[in-house]
């Protein structure tokens, strides 16, 4: 019989596998092997096919359980998770839908996974204290100009395709009305989600104002995103959106790299 | 034999109920007398709404946390980064109990989202040893140890499983969670008798029972399989297999795990009732019996 270490690998891959004949037989399993693994294995499926039902509940409203399920097969199959913290699992599930062929006529649905994947993130991320507006006003102009925000790890910006926001919410409310008002043909929307005094929030953004704030928390100095910002917005108009960004606690530090050095 | 060694636990020898997501609104908003409350750590490890909730439940009860995925039974060595989440929220919460489970769920990189069988050998066993020492260095505590629910047996194992707990319980200290509702499982499965299982346990070191509903299926070879889904009311079976094992080891804390097709909150109630009624006639019978 092989070591430990060996056999678990053999009796993963036979529980996980479509075809566990191929290893079963070295497992030294007594009894009928195929019918216990498939327990084991009926039993993975449906934790992680659970899993991605609490991650992603309007995807699973919009097709229906039986559908969810065989996508979320499907899906668990390509990515299986790698650790047991089953809320961070999921992340690519967008992603798979955009290729998943049973779903190529809903083309809402990737979109939809994406926001319940920022949504979820948004539910359990660490939380951290807004970076307080004294911290900004004590720069000299030098450092005002280099200076970089660190966003709050709730945060994410998402640019959709379709209104997958409106439909995720019209969905989880149960709000037919709102469903039927739904306008597939209005083009992109951008919408930033993030956790707001203990709740989940969905805002939508103009997209310049959606580019500004992106590249801010991609790490992009202050200076350079306003000296290449877009022509829609004006400086009040930018005033206001940091206003707004401080206000909401959405940049919780601030980097300025030649004080860095200095120090 | 009655044990001395979890009295000073903060989780009291009753009935408390294995709290889910479905039910933390009324749990949050009426506070039912329940006296105690176990949850999945991994649920946990996130921050945000769920965690202030479980801070508001752990503020009005005694709490336990109950782990799912350490896999302290994988051959790859222990998850690092799954301890430290562990030790971090057992840190903010101070939960009465600790406990994990005798099976292993990682492998080859991959989480396998379920408790796997170990085979009982002595490298196992070595091997289970080595990282239930390392959870309790980190955790800085003992924890308990649950017996599984198993749907096979393997050739190479060479030791029951009571006789495993036992060797594990006293090389680390470690307690042993002991469900019965998964001793019936495995024993009927395997064809094990119940009462040499309970025999074969350590009294002294049973810090808490678990309780909970099981399916049976019929496989393709015709043999009868029980499933341990906890997803149905405790059978009559193991009531009386959890009386047995009151009157053998004494009062503990006892769960009621309900997990799949979860009902009302009042239905756990009274499920945790039923425990109640046999803990409180054992605790009778052993004042009738000391004076």
């Amino acid at each position: 019989m092989p070591a430990l270490l060996e056999w678990q690998r053999d009796f993963a891959r036979a529980v996980l596998s479509v075809e566990p004949a191929l290893v079963r037989e070295e497992l030294g399993i007594t009894g009928d092997p195929g019918a216990r693994l498939a327990i084991y294995r009926n039993n993975y499926l449906g934790n992680l096919v659970r899993a991605l039902t609490l991650n992603f509940p309007a995807v699973q409203r919009l097709v229906g359980s039986d559908f969810f399920a065989a996508a979320a097969q499907e899906f668990i199959s390509q990515y299986p998770p790698a650790t047991a913290r089953l809320d961070d699992y999921g992340q690519a599930f967008g992603q798979f839908l955009t290729h998943f062929a049973p779903a190529a006529a809903l083309r809402y649905l990737p979109d939809v996974a994406r926001l319940e994947w920022a949504v979820s993130r948004a539910l359990h991320a660490s939380e951290a204290a807004g970076l307080e507006v004294s911290g900004l006003a004590a720069l000299d102009e030098a450092a005002m100009a280099e200076v970089r925000f660190v966003p709050q790890p709730s945060l994410t910006l998402l640019r959709l395709d379709t209104p997958a926001d409106a439909i995720w919410r019209a969905v989880l409310d149960q709000d037919e009305a709102a469903m039927a008002a739904v306008d597939l043909s209005g083009g992109a929307v951008h919408v930033l989600i993030e956790r707001s005094q203990g709740a989940v929030q969905v805002r939508r953004l103009t997209s310049a104002a959606w580019h500004l704030t992106q590249r801010l928390c991609a790490g992009e100095p202050l200076h350079a995103v306003l000296a290449s910002r877009d022509e829609l917005l004006t400086g009040d108009e930018i005033n206001a959106l940091l206003a707004d960004h401080l206000a909401h606690a959405r940049f919780i530090d601030i980097v300025v790299p030649n004080a860095e050095q200095s120090a | 034999m009655t044990s001395t060694a979890y009295q000073t636990s903060p989780i009291p020898a009753a009935a408390g109920i294995g709290l889910r997501f479905a039910h933390h609104e009324i749990v949050t908003a009426t506070r039912p007398a329940v006296p105690w409350f176990e949850v999945h750590a991994e649920n946990y490890f996130g921050h945000g709404k769920l965690r202030h909730i479980l801070e508001a439940v752990r503020r009005d009860y005694p709490l336990s946390l109950h782990g799912v995925g350490l896999s302290l039974g994988s051959a790859d060595g222990l998850d690092r980064l799954h301890l430290e989440r562990l030790t971090a929220l057992a840190r903010a919460i101070e939960p009465g109990l600790i406990s994990e489970h005798l099976s292993w769920s990682r492998a080859g990189g991959q989480y396998l989202a379920d408790l796997l069988p170990l085979p009982m050998t002595e490298e196992a066993l070595d091997l289970v040893c080595r990282h239930v020492q390392q959870a309790q260095d980190a955790l800085g505590r003992a924890i308990l140890i649950e017996n599984p629910s198993t749907y096979l047996q393997l050739e190479h194992s060479t030791l029951p499983e009571w006789v495993f707990l036992r060797e594990l319980a006293a090389r680390t200290g470690c307690g042993i969670l002991c469900d019965v509702n998964n001793i019936f499982v495995s024993a009927s499965n395997h064809g094990w008798d119940p009462q040499q299982y309970l025999a074969g346990l350590p009294g002294a070191a049973i810090g808490e029972f678990h309780l909970a509903g099981h399916a049976v299926r019929t496989l393709e070879d015709g043999s009868l399989m029980r499933i341990d889904d906890h997803g149905a009311h405790v059978a009559p079976a193991v009531w009386a297999l959890y009386e047995q094992a009151l009157e053998r080891f004494g009062p503990r804390p006892t769960l009621i795990e309900w997990d799949t097709a979860i009902p009302e909150f009042d239905v756990l109630l009274d499920e945790a009732a039923l425990a109640a009624q046999r803990l409180r006639a054992r605790e009778r019978a052993s004042h009738a019996r000391a004076a």
